[in-house]
């Protein structure tokens, strides 16, 4: 498969030309949340901007819509300009698969709100069709005039991964000819909450992501993005996609730069150092996105940025205690293959491995 | 690639197993009554599952408890027990209810700030769908939890003909499953489309949805992988259509363009046409907008003598799981040929100028299609099948 567009929000802004300003210009503080009850401390949280996802043109028909809908809608809608291929509504030739761990929850925990203050039989049907899972995906699909196969997957370790294996599926099988693969996530208090109770954070706002420990430090963050691919015809601005590998299997070909998903998220990350120990250079940017169960998205959009422009980026945090080879220089290099590692919080690996 | 059925499972209100479901189904009972899974002020009648067999472990979510009844059923149907490791085996299940963190009990705490359980987090982070499933059966191989709303199990079995088509594994255990909860009963009465009485498909009267709950689950795999291992396939599955309406969040597209285009997705990968589909278990939640654009579809394409029904009037709708119960509803009519009356249907509206069927209808076809509509304007259609596509990838019409 062909990476033929990418459009990304994340707390940096918008659009894949901010993304390769941000990779350019190395790690910012991120702000900080609402003071937690339990802990009377405010959490350093990546989050988006309000002013970053107003766009009264694209979202013109999102009124009532929420921020998870609205990131959504603006990553895919992104990814489709840059991609430059034209939604043919007879054909419906473009799928849609978005992926995601905790899907709107912010909007859920609201129409719970409504329920204990108002009662059962005076809530907000408008909160509660917002709070299904695949509100978002509609909205994606009703932006872009779209009436292609939509679909919303989850799962805690893989959900991105899967959906990109599900992606190559619809392309073989002709079921379209592209597909507009996506992930989002959102952040609120509640989520923070739950982030305060089942993870380190780390309170000066960096995650280390070379520090393969087994407590890592995590920073929340929020964002989403979209990648356009296409089939073997298809165009291919960025890179090719060429696999996805689960279950420990890899390919023999050695990469240039290995991406690794550490960012706090899993208990333990110790398991990252067997594969930044072999001769290849690591590098991750998830000090720049913050932890998110998606973050591998955010990876994989800028190894095909990396790869188009033939630039390996400096990582943002280049704590190195374990002596890796890490890239910690921003340049021109010649770029073959790049892959992306993460590991779940039961050690399974899962690697997308994409080729100039 | 041909890809073979050997295994159904179902739990609902209908039945704990399929035997059970198809002697509910023929008796024409209808298990509905008032919640008692948890407390609410609203009196809307649901088709809840009275017991569910065996032990569920301690904390673990009712769906889940839902979904591995219906997975064991399917898994014994085919035959599959201490050899599924020697497979790689994808697990795709849809649902709604049990993708959300929707434990009231948690979140009354967190807003009171009173100490809240760990205990419901790690319930809800060790309970996504398809995971847990394939963790509870030991298998390796892809597992994907679908989301699209009501139809998260119709679609979910599409993933796996897509999985098994491009050979990401060589069975696949697919379908839907879900708990009724407090959360949708509130968020389907806020929007006026439950029933204060039993439900109508297609009913002129009809006044909207009642909520059920269950699972349905099939075991998918590629012939080659039937003929390894000595079993002979049940039904095919033989086509999937999806389509999006893109147009409104809850409401379906008037036009009912959206689902046409899955029907004829479906019929196109199975390689049939119309005349040769011998019934439909549609969608047919007895609300009005529903019925009446499914109904003026399937005449549309199908004609006025269709044999149709909505299987909602037995179960309820299901949400997640509705489009892997009604797959299953549809395997099981295919192989034992009949399809029951369509609970709760007496008169004909004018306005789909169609009719269920009225009573137990013997069927002689080989092909037979399930519908689901979701929010979000999601439409997915599945073509079963009797007998496998051959070489050349025509089907063989022949009676069965």
């Amino acid at each position: 498969m062909n990476v033929a567009g990418i459009g990304v929000v994340f707390a940096g802004g918008r659009g894949i030309g901010i993304l390769e300003e941000a990779l350019r210009a190395g790690w910012s503080p991120p702000s900080r949340g609402e003071v937690s009850s339990s802990s009377g401390k405010t959490m350093p949280v990546y989050s988006v901007e309000e002013k970053t996802i107003k766009d009264r043109a694209v979202l013109k028909n999102m009124r009532r819509a929420d921020r998870f809908s609205k990131m959504a809608v603006l990553a895919a809608w992104d990814a489709v300009k840059d991609s430059r291929i034209a939604i043919n509504q007879e054909k419906a030739s473009l799928g849609i698969i978005l992926a995601t761990a905790f899907g709107a929850q912010v909007t859920a925990f609201r129409f719970l709100d409504e329920i204990i203050d108002y009662g059962d039989a005076n809530v907000s049907p408008t909160l509660f069709s917002h709070s299904v899972h695949n509100a978002a995906a509609s909205y994606v699909a009703s932006a872009l005039g779209n009436h292609g196969p939509t679909l919303t997957v989850t799962q805690f370790g893989f959900s991105f991964q899967q959906a990109l294996i599900l992606a190559r599926a619809w392309i073989q099988e002709g079921r379209c000819e592209n597909v507009l693969v996506g992930s989002v996530e959102e952040c609120g208090a509640v989520m923070e909450f739950i982030c305060r109770q089942k993870l380190e954070i780390a309170e000066d706002g960096r995650i280390s992501p070379f520090e393969f420990s087994p407590s890592p430090l995590a920073v929340p963050g929020e964002g989403s993005v979209f990648l356009v691919l296409s089939g073997g015809d298809g165009p291919k601005r960025y890179c090719e996609l060429r696999d996805v590998f689960l279950d420990h299997q890899s390919s023999d070909a050695a990469p240039d730069i290995r991406i690794l998903d550490a960012d706090g998220m899993s208990d333990d990350e110790t398991c990252y150092q067997e594969i930044a120990s072999q001769d290849v250079m690591i590098a991750g940017y998830s000090p720049l996105f913050g932890s998110m169960m998606t973050g591998s998205a955010f990876h994989c959009a800028s190894a095909a940025l990396m790869l188009m422009n033939q630039t390996r980026y400096a990582c943002p945090v280049q704590d190195n205690p374990h002596g890796i080879r890490l890239c910690t220089s921003t340049e021109q290099k010649k770029l073959e293959r790049i892959q992306c590692v993460k590991y779940s919080c039961l050690r399974e690996r899962a690697v997308i491995e994409l080729e100039r | 690639m041909n890809v073979a059925i050997t295994g159904i499972g179902a739990v609902s209100a209908a039945g704990r197993n399929l035997e059970e479901t198809l002697d509910t189904f023929q008796q024409g009972n209808r298990n509905v009554g008032a919640v008692s899974l948890f407390s609410t002020s609203l009196s809307y009648p649901v088709f809840e599952i009275g017991e569910i067999r065996g032990e569920a472990p301690d904390g673990e979510m009712r769906t889940i408890t839902l979904a591995l009844c219906a997975v064991e059923e399917a898994l014994l149907d085919a035959g599959l027990g201490s050899d599924l490791p020697d497979f790689r085996v994808g697990v795709c299940l849809g649902t709604t209810v049990a993708s959300q963190l929707n434990d009231m009990d948690f979140y009354r705490n967190y807003r009171s700030k009173e100490p809240v359980s760990i205990r419901s987090i790690d319930r809800y982070l060790k309970g996504n769908l398809a995971e847990a499933v394939g963790r509870a059966i030991k298998v390796r191989g892809p597992s994907v939890t679908v989301v699209n709303a009501c139809s998260s199990g119709a679609d979910a079995i599409g993933v796996a003909l897509s999985w098994l088509r491009s050979g990401v594994c060589d069975i696949a255990i697919a379908g839907g499953a879900d708990e009724l909860s407090q959360v949708p009963l509130c968020g389907f009465g806020a929007l006026g489309i439950l029933s204060d009485s039993i439900c109508a498909p297609f009913d002129r009267d009809r006044k909207g949805l009642n909520l059920g709950e269950g699972a349905g689950v099939l075991v998918l795999e590629s012939e080659e992988v039937c003929r390894e291992r000595g079993k002979a396939p049940l039904l095919y599955l033989s086509g999937y259509g999806s389509a999006a309406d893109a147009y409104h969040l809850t409401a379906p597209r008037p036009d009912g363009s959206g689902l046409e285009a899955a029907l004829r997705r479906a019929m196109f990968e199975a390689n049939i046409h119309a005349q040769d589909v011998c019934f439909i278990n549609a969608h047919g939640t007895a609300t009005p907008d529903n019925d009446k654009i499914e109904g003026s579809v399937f005449r549309k394409i199908f004609g006025r003598d269709i044999n149709f029904l909505s299987s909602k009037g037995f179960v309820g709708h299901t949400l997640g799981a509705a489009g892997g119960l009604e797959a299953v509803f549809t395997a099981g009519a295919l192989r034992e040929g009949w399809i029951p009356a369509s609970a709760g249907f007496v008169h004909q509206d004018d306005e789909i100028l169609l009719s269920p069927v009225r009573e137990k209808t013997p069927i002689t076809g080989r092909f037979a299609i399930s519908t689901s509509l979701a929010f979000g304007g999601n439409n997915a259609a599945i073509v079963i099948s009797r007998g496998p596509m051959n070489e050349s990838g025509a089907q063989d019409r022949g009676s069965a």
